[in-house]
Parts: structure tokens; sequence; C-alpha cells
């Protein structure tokens, strides 16, 4: 006769590595089943790097200081400020997906099952990691058609650190939309945070540009770091600015996943 | 009994949430409640909308924690073994949980891998609820796809992937139709008869009546009376549980889930 503790003792739950496993691969599932994302998610890039890098060209000397701009093309340096727009642009939609998944009642299954509660954020976080690059590496493949001429060591690099960016933004968005619940108020935080963030980065030109203060402005933003490091890398230089932008990354990202677990283990619809 | 054969033994649950707006004094949703739930029994927590059914249910099912209060359940305290408790318990909450994008079988097998099965095991797993819940046809379509039966049906298959000592189901009838309705009143019974301890919340005062073995009723936040439905009427000489809501309320559990004043309707000429 069966106990009123349980009826049958199952195991102690998925561990870490495997929930997070199983919970990636059903956020990876989805979009395999959906691939429009991949065809709208290089518009974007692409179109920047079509219709806005060849303006570049006309700025000539006053890019020289900027690695990537001083030796090729404005190819070379545009590129990996894209990467970093691409990152972001990956990241941010996390919110959106999790608010779905609070509706529909999944979280909360998920939160009263023994799995971690890390394990269920990591799974939208990782699967934003792939979901950047993989399409990335299409658009790097375009560049190089159009001439993009990269350190092969440094890419691979910067691929790391972007991903690592974009599971930063991810998390952070997913928490947001945790927090916010409802689509109105979490696009409010986001699409506010997103024109600063990528604007004050020197993405599409880079800071050195500008007057001072502006450059001053940009040194609180996180992702500015991460876009000197890319364009250093991208050059072939593993120098102090990035390795900065790998510590400011992973800083973030590990700020972010501390806050999130927070989040997923209070979060009620 | 003594604790350990309590299915669920809480004392002084209490919750408490901030006032909305300006200066709001906080709204106590949940105010020092007991229960005692006997195992392998229908405990039903029956009350209109607002008196604090889910936040009970979330608090008893370790998503919110406790203002104060204690509670075992499954044999296992709330507060300092609640990991234990999620490996014991189940929860078929009121939006439901279901991956909606995910078919009826995937769902099934990741909640089993979730709890722990080896890809066999919860292979395996999945074909038998799908026979007991009568889902065996839907296993490849995409859960979107299902009728509201069907998919409440899966709902409750995913509750019991983990064969939980308990299963809690938060108003599990509300939007059926008839026909399903009886179903699943019939599906709760054979999970009593398996030996599970079911506990669902319910505004629906046939439901409670057909169902339950015990009922707590609870209105604003307190358990005003408990007790088998019979007992319930004989101890109030009432023919119905409407009597009995209406004596110890004044006022009628309608089939919305509101509780109203009798007298503020037809007085109006």
């Amino acid at each position: 006769m069966s106990s009123a503790t349980s009826i049958n003792a199952l195991t102690r739950g998925a561990g870490l590595v495997t929930a997070t496993r199983l919970l990636v691969a059903r956020q990876l599932r989805y979009m395999l089943r959906q691939p429009v994302w991949l065809a709208s998610g290089l518009m974007t890039p692409l179109l920047y790097l079509a219709l806005f890098s060849p303006l570049l060209s006309g700025l000539g000397g006053a890019l020289a200081g900027t690695p990537g701009y001083a030796g090729g093309s404005v190819i070379d340096g545009f590129m990996p400020g894209l990467l970093v727009l691409f990152a972001f642009g990956t990241g941010m939609g996390a919110g959106w997906t999790v608010i779905g998944e609070l509706n529909s009642g999944v979280i909360e299954r998920f939160r009263v099952s023994p799995v971690s509660r890390l394990a269920i954020l990591l799974g939208t976080t990782v699967k934003d990691a792939v979901m950047f690059i993989v399409p990335a590496i299409i658009v790097v493949a375009v560049a190089a058609v159009f001439g993009f001429d990269v350190h092969p060591a440094g890419l691979l690099l910067t691929f790391v650190l972007l991903a690592g960016l974009a599971a930063a933004i991810s998390t952070f968005s997913a928490a947001v939309g945790l927090k916010m619940k409802v689509i109105g108020s979490l696009a409010a935080v986001i699409t506010g945070l997103q024109l600063p963030l990528t604007l004050l980065s020197g993405v599409l030109l880079p800071m050195s540009l500008g007057p001072k203060w502006l450059s001053v402005l940009a040194h609180i933003n996180p992702m500015y770091y991460a876009t000197d490091a890319a364009r250093h890398l991208c050059a072939g230089q593993l120098d102090v600015t990035a390795w900065l932008g790998f510590g400011v990354v992973a800083a973030v990202l590990a700020l972010a996943l501390w806050w999130g677990t927070r989040v997923y283990s209070r979060a009620v619809a | 009994m003594s604790s350990q054969d309590w299915a669920i033994e809480a004392r002084g649950l209490t919750k408490t949430f901030p006032g909305r707006g300006k200066g709001a004094s906080p709204i106590v949703a949940v105010d020092h409640i007991d229960l005692s739930v006997a195992p392998r029994t229908v405990f039903g927590l029956l009350g209109p909308n607002g008196a604090g059914k889910t936040t009970t249910f979330r608090m008893l099912t370790t998503l919110l924690p406790l203002d104060s209060g204690q509670a075992t359940v499954a044999g296992f305290d709330l507060k300092t073994q609640a990991a234990r408790v999620r490996e014991r318990i189940g929860l078929v909450g009121q939006l439901g949980g279901a991956d909606l994008d995910a078919t009826g079988h995937e769902n099934l097998v990741l909640a089993g891998r979730l709890y722990g099965l080896t890809a066999t095991q919860a292979q395996r797993r999945a074909d038998e609820l799908q026979e007991v819940f009568d889902l065996t046809g839907l296993g490849n379509r995409i859960a979107r796809t299902f009728s509201g039966g069907q998919r409440r049906r899966l709902e409750i298959a995913l509750g019991m992937v983990q064969q939980p000592a308990v299963l809690f189901l938060d108003e599990p009838t509300t939007g059926l139709d008839p026909q399903n309705r009886a179903n699943l009143w019939d599906q709760l019974r054979a999970l009593r008869q398996r030996g599970v301890t079911v506990v669902l919340t319910t505004h629906y005062l046939d439901e409670a009546d057909a169902l339950a073995d015990e009922l707590a009723i609870m209105d604003q936040g307190r358990v005003i009376a408990h007790g088998s439905p019979s007992e319930l009427k004989a101890d109030r000489g009432a023919a119905s549980l409407d009597e009995v809501f209406l004596t110890l309320t004044g006022r009628e559990l309608r089939d919305g889930g509101n509780a109203v004043d009798p007298q503020d309707e037809g007085g109006v000429a």
C-alpha cells in the first residue's frame, strides 16, 4: 500500500546540465519549425552592409585611427560593429518569448518541477547565443564575398565574445519580461534602452569621430567595450582592448544570470 | 493521523500583497488558514473569485513563499524541503501549462526527462499517459491544434508524468463543455482510485458536491467552513451547497465565480 508521501519515488529530477540541454533543445526545435526567423533576422545586417557601409568610404581619413578601417576597405572596420548590433538585436527578443511562456503556464509548470531555475533561464539564454552565431556566420560569409578581410582566429574570438553579449542581453530581456509580465511595459523598457545603448557604443561609426563628452558617455556603456574589442580582434589584435571587452561582457553576463535566476525563482503570472 | 500521514498539513498560511496605488493598504490574500488533506482523497477548495484559492495553491506548490505559517506537503516541509516537495507533486494551473508549440508526445517526453527519466523511460511513460488520457491519436499533432477538452487532458497528463503523490488542479473544468467536464470528473475519480491525492480549487458548487470527499470553503482569504459535502449540509440543515454558502456568507456563488448579494438583484424595479 503506498504512503501519502509518494506512490513511486522517481529520481531527483534532471541535473543542471541535462535540464539545460533539454530546454535549449526545446527552444531550438521551435525555431527550426519556423525558419522565417532566419530570413527576417538576416535582413537588418545585410541591408546595413549593402546600403550603409558604402557611405563610410566617404569619411576616409577621419576613420584612419580605428582598427579595421585603417588597413583595408571600410567593410573591415564596419563589420565588427554590425555584428555587435546583430548580437544585441538577437538577444533583446527574449522577453517577448518569455512573456508568452508565462501566459501559457509553461514557466509555472517548470517552476513546480525540481528543475533548477538557472536551467530554465539558460534554455532561453543559450538558444539566443546559438541564434546569434548561426546567422552571423552567414552574414560574415556574405561580407567576405564583398571583400571583408578578417583575422581568422580574431573572428573566432569575436564570435565567442559576441555570443556572450547576446546571451547577456537575452538574459536581461527575459528577466525584464518576467518582471513586467505585460508586453507593453517590456517594450517600453527594452526599446527605450536600445537606442541609447547602440548609439553610444560606436557600432555604426567609431565614437572617436565625435566630441569628447560623447566619448566619455560611451565609456559607461558595456556595449562600447564589446564593440571596441570586436574591432581589435577582427583586425588581429589580441590586446588590452580585447581583454577589456571580454572582461566587461563576462561581468555583465554573470550579473544578468544572477539577477535572472532570482527573477525566475519568484515569477508568477 | 500523525503529520507523516497527511498528504497536506498546513497551519496559519498567510500571504499579503502590497496594495495598488498610492497609500493603498496591503491586501491580505490568504489569512492564517489551516488545511488538512487526507491521502488518497479528493479535496476541494471551494470559493468565489478572489477568495485566495490560487494564492493558497501557489504557496502549497512552492511557487510563492509563505509570509507566515507552515505546511507539510507530500511529507516534506514547504520551507526547508521545497526541492523534495517538488519531486512529489504535480500542478495543473489555471493557465494550463502545455507547451502549445510542441506536439503532445514532445510535451510528455520532455516532462518525463525533466523529472529525471531516461529517454527510453520517458518515451514509454509518454505512451502510457497518452493511453490513459485518451490522447493516443494526438501524439504527433501540435498542441495548439487540440480542442479544449484534449488540451485539458494533456495538461493533466503532464501533471501526472512524475507519478505525484499529490496532484493540484486549479479550476480544472472552467471553460469545458458538459461532456468534457463529466469526463474530467471521471478521470479525477480514477486518479483517486490509483492512490493519488487530488486537490482542486473550484467555484462550481455542483463540482464540489459531486467530486470532493472533503471541502474547505474559502471566502476573502479565510477558510469559513470545512468538512465533507454531506456534513456541511447536515450541519446547517441545508439541502445543497448553495444554501450552505448563502448561510455562511450571505451571498450566492454564481457560475461565473462571483459571489453576489441576492439583495442587490431584483431590487431594481
